[in-house]
Order: C-alpha cells, then sequence, then structure tokens
C-alpha cells in the first residue's frame, strides 16, 4: 500500500468513526450534560456566586451553544487522533492478530483498544458530568487519568511480547500477567480526589451514556479501517527483470 | 535473450515518515480535545487566551463525554 493511501484511509476511518461518536454523544449524552449544568447553575445561585438574572442568562446560552456546537467537531478531532493511534497500531501488528481476514483482524483490535486504552481505564476514573469535577485538581486527574492507561497500554504490549518469546506460544500468560498488572495499578494508584455533590443515580445515567458513546468510535473505526485496508492492501506484487 | 522471473515481494513494512505523521496527528488531536487549557491559543493571545479558553469551551461536552478529567 502507497504511504499516501495509508494515511488517507487511517485519517477518513478515524474521521468517519469521531462524526458517529459525536452524533451519538449529541444525541444521548446532552440531556445529561444539560442537566448536570443546570445543577452547577442552582448551585451558583444557592452560594451568592451567581445573580439569577437575564444576564446572566444571556451569557449561558451563548456558551452553552458554543459548548454543545463543539461536541460533533471535538468528536472528529478526537476521532481523527485516536483513529491514527488505531492506524499505527493495527499497521504494526496486523501479521500477529487473530482473524481470517483484515476486517476481522481491525475489528479484534479495536476491541482490544476498546478494553485496554478506554474500558478497564474508566472502571478507575469513570466519566463524570459537569458539576462533579473541581477545577483546582484537574491536573492532577489528569496525570492520574493519563498514567493508568499508559500503564495499561504498555502492559499488554510488553506482556504480548513476553508470552512470544515462550514456548507452546503460551498466550494465557500474557493475560495473568497483564490482569495482576492492573489489579496492582488499581490497588495502588489514588482514586479521583474530587467528592462526587451530583445525584447519583445522574452521574451512574450519564457514564453510562457516555460508555455508549465511546464504545460507537471503536466499533466504527474497527469496521471502516478494516474494510479500507482490505480494499486497498496488495501485500505482495509481481515484478519481472 | 530476457529471462522472466516471478518474484513475491512483501510490502508488509510500515513507512516510518506514516507512523511520524500519524503519531504527530494523535498527539496534537488528543491535545486539543483532552488537555488544553487555552495553552494554544496563547501563542497569538497570550494570557488572555487562558481566560478566554476558547478550545477548551468549544471541546468540552466531549472532554466530559469521553471521560477526560474536566472541571
Amino acid at each position: 500500500m502507497k504511504t499516501i493511501v495509508f494515511i488517507s484511509i487511517v485519517l477518513i476511518s478515524g474521521a468517519l468513526a469521531g462524526l458517529v461518536h459525536g452524533t451519538v454523544n449529541f444525541t444521548i449524552v446532552e440531556p445529561y450534560l444539560d442537566q448536570a449544568i443546570g445543577l452547577e447553575n442552582e448551585s451558583l445561585f444557592a452560594s451568592g456566586e451567581a445573580e439569577d438574572t437575564l444576564e446572566f442568562w444571556a451569557e449561558y446560552e451563548s456558551y452553552r451553544i458554543w459548548q454543545k456546537s463543539g461536541q460533533v467537531l471535538a468528536g472528529v478531532i478526537l476521532g481523527l487522533a485516536m483513529g491514527s493511534l488505531f492506524g499505527i497500531v493495527f499497521a504494526l501488528s496486523r501479521n500477529s492478530l487473530p482473524g481470517k481476514n483484515d476486517v476481522s483482524k481491525s475489528i479484534i483490535l479495536s476491541g482490544l483498544m476498546w478494553l485496554t486504552l478506554y474500558l478497564i481505564p474508566f472502571l478507575k476514573y469513570p466519566a463524570n458530568p459537569p458539576t462533579v469535577g473541581d477545577g483546582e485538581t484537574v491536573v492532577l486527574r489528569m496525570i492520574l487519568y493519563v498514567s493508568f492507561i499508559i500503564i495499561s497500554g504498555v502492559g499488554v504490549v510488553v506482556f504480548y511480547k513476553i508470552s512470544k518469546k515462550l514456548q507452546n506460544n503460551k498466550k494465557y500468560v500474557a493475560v495473568v500477567g497483564y490482569a495482576g498488572l492492573m489489579m496492582i495499578a488499581f490497588a495502588v494508584m489514588p482514586d479521583n480526589p474530587d467528592e462526587i455533590t451530583a445525584p447519583m443515580n445522574l452521574v451512574n445515567e450519564f457514564r453510562f451514556v457516555s460508555v455508549l458513546g465511546v464504545s460507537s468510535f471503536w466499533v466504527t473505526v474497527g469496521i471502516v479501517l478494516g474494510l479500507f485496508w482490505k480494499k486497498f492492501d496488495k501485500t505482495s506484487k509481481l515484478e519481472y527483470s | 535473450m530476457s529471462e522472466v522471473r516471478q518474484i513475491n515481494k512483501s510490502k508488509s513494512a510500515v513507512p516510518k515518515i506514516a507512523i511520524l505523521a500519524l503519531a504527530i496527528v494523535f498527539a496534537a488531536g488528543l491535545f486539543v480535545v483532552g488537555f488544553d487549557q487555552g495553552h494554544i491559543f496563547s501563542l497569538v493571545y497570550g494570557e488572555q487566551a487562558f481566560v478566554d479558553l476558547t478550545i477548551h469551551e468549544l471541546t468540552h461536552d466531549m472532554r466530559h463525554a469521553a471521560g477526560f478529567p474536566c472541571h
């Protein structure tokens, strides 16, 4: 496959999956964001930090429209980013992945990356709606979240390589080793320092639709890149001398 | 007299330039959506960008929905 074709199909599949992600979020996550921000506003009025005036609502409406309109655009940008990572990993690991063809290999990899880079870190540091996070702790929370993702992602690669070096291709060693590493990480890494003050049913429902949104990205990128790869890849060619 | 030979040549090696380009897209896109607090626009608008938080507000809803830490 030509380099420009490889880069193009990776970026297009990432952007398409990001578009799906943003659209799903716009449809099912936005109502929970509005609800959470509504609670945040009530808290501001109750504490006297803001007044329930026409000026307040005019300013609120202007930035909420900006935030909502960015949902799909941010989905595409994030899709390009995560799709690029997915494309790199797929290109480097395609020959080692299980699966009968490029589509099944791509879907298997997207499932693996969804599990290790999203769902397992999510179990330790789940998504929270607005009103929960404290601005003072945002850098610490970023460091914790990214560190956990790096531990999970690097852990998978390291234990997979170890299992390949063992006799009889003992893949279960990678699974056991990775599970052990993540259990240690779960126990050792500090919890999210922010106290949850919002109603738990709102938080839990928000988390559920958040998982659906991110999952829609990984399903789409796995299918689309696999189909593109199947169409454009020519791994061998005939030469004459 | 010319000789014709058939060679099956593997083309599975991934070009390093493609890896580099995609890695840049990955890092830049992730920073924009997940972490920018005015940093990018501060290159043009200075300290005011950290007050306006233009990109942060644009990506705010996706940031929460995708699980990134936010305020």
